[in-house]
């Protein structure tokens, strides 16, 4: 028996006795390696020019990922040295060196890391797999398998395990040598006390933990980067007081109700969970913190997603939209470019025309939430309207004299269906015939209005000042990205000669797609890549805890058999306990993370969080999302706990 | 070999302090096996543990062949307990991942003693224990008499000259304390092992030369036996618990 294969032994312990801890460490490695493929990926990079930053991104993901990870680590190698006092006490009782014992313990979980890394980069070559043909289905290139072997990702991978490992064992070697033997063999009839002692102080402290909970949460709210700083301390605050009091408090509150206490069982699950809860308050403060940090970057990336998408959503009825002063170089140009190098199926010039007054736009402003973006209504010719409807294969819709008819988005359509004025447009009394809502290029500047646009004959519209020229085209294939340089390139350089001359829109739908696709792949990988770990990370501590009290609780059941409780009750006392243990830490989260979620969704324009990105379906997914991760720790931990604590 | 000299203990802070042994001293020649018997909280471990290293004392000095323990640095300490002290505990203190052979091997090999000349000592010492039929087993797999013995077996591996047992019997059944006393006996007069062992029970403390009764953390009473047999010495030792106050044997 050497010190090696000692050491290999108690490593095999470990990996058994701590079989959560190490999946996860499994998992994290294998996300990591997968997001370092992302970066060292040449096909990906290859995607597009918009991709450039993706490396960065992943980059600064990954260091809070990596810190995420040694925090949890080195939680975890503190609670097993603790846990293992008797042992390490015994093996310095015998004569072994400290040092010796702290090396014995390195190599312990050398092994341990290197096992869970080894197995991690074989995972991650499939989670790989997995997100290159997300990103390749966000750019629409068809996924065709290809294997994937990066040494740069894997000695990336290397790197930030090296950094976590080396760094959590010089803080155990250095606790180990420091270690007395009294201390370790003696260890377990040294209790701790509770955080806060005295009731009053709980109580104060409690009241103004909540203060400040309500109140970080209102300026997180607010939107101001400041206000938003000073939110996030408060509600870091709220969540440290409140577990510190919520966990001595309890016990408190049950000593002094011993009606409530001696009712059922009360009184076993109180005093297990109050035992393990005394010692945990700060614990379960940083995990609730990682819960919303989890519900705020899930819901901030889907948030985004929808805003990318949703917005140039408004233009893909059209392949490629040119806009502006039709007089100006900048426009002349790229349509010239248009014609000579585009083939085109189907294409339209057309003025876009300002009406004389904003009746419409002002009804809107004081019966809904909307922005204007115009001094008054927009109006466009009816023959116009009728080649573009044609052109996206519209049915046809025909104007008698004297009407005008409304084409907008559905979100303005909610608030005019009851719409019955008349209005005068280019010295016209016309009546309005309707609403049309089929996709149209309506969503902010330089396009068919914002939101709607009246369809008037055209001898009215043609009485009004021309706001914008529209060229709205169907091509035969997407815009090539080299064609998109070169429009772009004509833009840039009409710019730089004559001066910036009125707005212009150039949009290719290829392009808009590229960019959204460049976007989530930018943001929102990072982000739930980060909400993902931190998930696991909290949810794995929180099991670690939970398991480790399996040999006293079997102990207790035993008894608790004996004394004359069935199964069943003891089941469900059990349940309970499982309950209250794991919802403790979501439950903040909760409160904070939703209305933020809900918030946050509300502050962009409105039209873009509908259907599948309204508020609701997001936070639906978030919370979806996050208690599928966590479920799976709860019933690992309780499958666990069941099979070796309760009697058959 | 063994000189305590004038120890004291406290524990606690400034205005709580407990004294747990008070001016004690005591010589133990070579091959003496001396039990120390007091009532619960009387201060047997806290000595004890003063003299194994694993406590250190507030006053006083323990020499061990003339050396002070508490002038030894580290390294020479662990060098010190691995050569010189063997430990028997009440509940064992067996690693539950080595079988009960690594067990009492395990200081031996980690000190890069040759693996064969190990396995030799090992089993030569379970023989004489009476151990040498599960050596590949695990502590659960065992009773607590044989717990016990391996616990003596990798007290004495390394050819340790001073053993220190507290309540060793604590934990046992009365067959299996009797045949583990009937062991240490014979470790004391046919291996010429030290032994100082705890015990609050007088049936223990009457297999060995020598009894010293500690009464709040100070010498008491000594008892020595003689060439009396263990039955008279044993009617003895009640008779001095009952002037202690008769309390011994039925608190642990
Ligand atoms: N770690 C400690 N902290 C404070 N007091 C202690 C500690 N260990 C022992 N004591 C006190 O010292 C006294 C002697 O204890 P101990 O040596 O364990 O007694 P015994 O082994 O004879 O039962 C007791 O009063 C006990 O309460
Ligand atoms: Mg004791």
């Amino acid at each position: 028996m050497t010190l090696s294969k000692l050491s290999l032994r108690n490593a095999k312990r470990q990996a058994g006795d701590y079989l959560v801890y190490f999946v996860t460490i499994v998992l994290a490695a294998a996300l990591i390696y997968a997001f370092n493929g992302l970066i060292f990926s040449k096909e990906v990079q290859e995607l597009s020019q918009l991709l450039k930053s993706l490396p960065l991104t992943i980059v600064l993901a990954s260091i809070v990922v990596v810190g995420i990870i040694r925090w949890m680590i080195s939680y975890t190698t503190n609670f097993m040295l603790t846990r293992r006092s008797r042992e390490l006490g015994t093996y310095m009782l015998i004569g072994l060196e400290s040092r010796q014992v702290a090396r014995m313990f390195f190599l312990e979980n050398l092994m341990v890391g290197g096992a869970a890394l080894a197995l991690g980069v074989l995972l991650g070559n499939l989670l790989y797999q997995a997100l290159r043909a997300i990103v390749l289905a966000l750019f629409g290139t068809p996924y065709t398998f290809s294997f994937f072997f990066s040494v740069k990702a894997l000695g990336l991978t290397l790197l930030y395990f090296a950094l976590v490992y080396l760094s959590v064992q010089m803080k155990s070697r250095k606790r180990i040598r420091g270690m007395k033997i009294y201390d370790l063999i003696y260890y377990e009839k040294q209790n701790q006390g509770a955080v806060i002692r005295t009731s009053r102080n709980r109580r104060r402290i409690f009241v103004l933990s909540v203060i400040l909970g309500i109140a970080g949460s209102i300026l997180l709210m607010v939107g101001d980067l400041l206000f938003g700083l000073i939110g996030a301390g408060c509600v870091i605050a709220f969540l440290y007081s409140f577990f510190l009091c919520f966990a001595s408090g309890v016990p408190a509150f049950f000593d002094r109700q011993p009606a409530r206490k001696y009712r059922k069982q009360n009184l076993l699950i109180f005093r297990t969970l109050t035992a393990k809860l005394a010692s945990m308050g700060i614990l379960m403060a940083t995990i609730a913190l990682l819960f919303t940090a989890t519900l705020i970057s899930e819901g901030t990336g889907m948030i985004f997603r929808a805003i990318f998408r949703n917005r140039t959503a408004q233009n893909s009825c059209f392949d490629m939209i040119l806009s502006g002063d039709a007089q100006t170089e900048v426009f002349r140009d790229c349509k010239q470019y248009m014609d000579e190098n585009i083939p085109v199926r189907d294409g339209w010039q057309y003025p876009v025309y300002l009406s004389k007054d904003d009746t419409v736009t002002a009804y809107l402003e004081s019966n809904m939430k909307y922005h204007r973006y115009y001094k008054a209504d927009t109006v466009m010719r009816e023959s116009d309207y009728a080649a573009l409807r044609s052109m996206l294969g519209y049915d046809a819709v025909t104007l008698a004299p004297g009407q005008y008819l409304i084409h907008c988005r559905p979100y303005v359509a909610a608030a005019l269906t009851d719409w019955d004025r008349t209005l005068e447009i280019g010295g016209q009394a016309l009546v309005p015939a309707g609403l049309r809502t089929e996709i149209f290029a309506q969503q902010a500047y330089d396009v068919n209005g914002n939101g709607f646009i009246l369809v008037v004959p055209d001898a009215a519209a043609e009485a009004c000042v021309v706001d914008h020229t529209m060229y709205a085209a169907l091509t035969e294939e997407p815009v090539g990205a080299a064609q998109q340089e070169a429009l772009y390139g004509l833009q840039r350089e009409a710019y730089e000669q004559n001066g910036y001359s009125g707005d212009m829109l150039l949009y290719t739908r290829s392009a808009a797609e590229a960019e959204v696709a460049a976007m989530t792949a930018t943001t929102v990988f990072p982000l739930f890549y980060l909400a993902l770990v931190l998930t696991m990370t909290a949810a794995a501590i929180l099991t670690v805890q939970q398991l480790s009290e399996t040999d006293r609780y079997r102990r207790q059941f035993a008894l608790l058999r004996k004394l004359g409780m069935d199964r069943r009750e003891m089941a469900a006392a059990l349940r309970t306990q499982f309950g209250i243990y794991y919802a403790m830490p979501a439950i903040p989260p909760l409160l904070i993370g939703v209305p933020f979620i809900v918030h946050l969704a509300g502050a962009t324009e409105p039209g873009i969080m509908v259907g599948a990105s309204a508020p609701a379906t997001i936070v639906g997914i978030c919370l979806g999302l996050f208690f599928a991760v966590y479920a799976v720790y709860i019933l690992l931990a309780y499958t666990s706990l069941k099979r070796n604590v309760l009697p058959e | 070999m063994l000189q305590v000299r004038n120890i004291e203990k406290y524990y606690g802070s400034k205005n709580n302090v407990t004294k747990a042994l008070d001016r004690v001293s005591f010589d133990v020649a070579d091959g003496e096996f001396i039990a120390i018997m007091g009532a619960s909280g009387s201060g047997k471990t806290t000595l004890l543990n003063c003299i194994s290293t694993i406590d250190t004392v507030s006053a006083g000095d323990i020499l061990l062949d003339g050396v002070n323990i508490a002038e030894l640095p580290s390294g020479e300490l662990a060098r010190f307990r691995r050569e010189r002290l063997g430990f028997v505990f009440q509940d064992f203190n067996l690693l539950d991942t080595l079988t009960v052979e690594e067990n009492i091997g395990l200081a031996l090999a980690l000190n890069h003693s040759d693996p064969n000349a190990v396995r030799r000592q090992v089993g030569a010492v379970a023989q004489k224990l009476g151990i040498g039929d599960i050596l590949e087993k695990f502590p659960y797999q065992v009773s607590g008499g044989q717990k016990q013995r391996a616990a003596c077996a990798r007290a004495m591996a390394a050819g340790q000259s001073l053993l220190l047992a507290d309540e060793p019997t604590g934990a046992l059944d009365s067959r299996a304390s009797k045949n583990l006393l009937e062991i240490m006996s014979e470790m004391n007069s046919g291996m010429r092992a030290t032994i100082l062992m705890v015990t609050h029970d007088s049936y223990s403390a009457s297999y060995a030369g020598r009894v010293m009764f500690l009464k709040d953390g100070r010498i008491f009473n000594e008892l020595l036996r003689g060439e009396r047999t263990r039955a008279v010495f044993y009617h003895e030792i009640l008779d001095v618990l009952a002037v202690l106050g008769g309390d011994v044997s039925d608190v642990i």
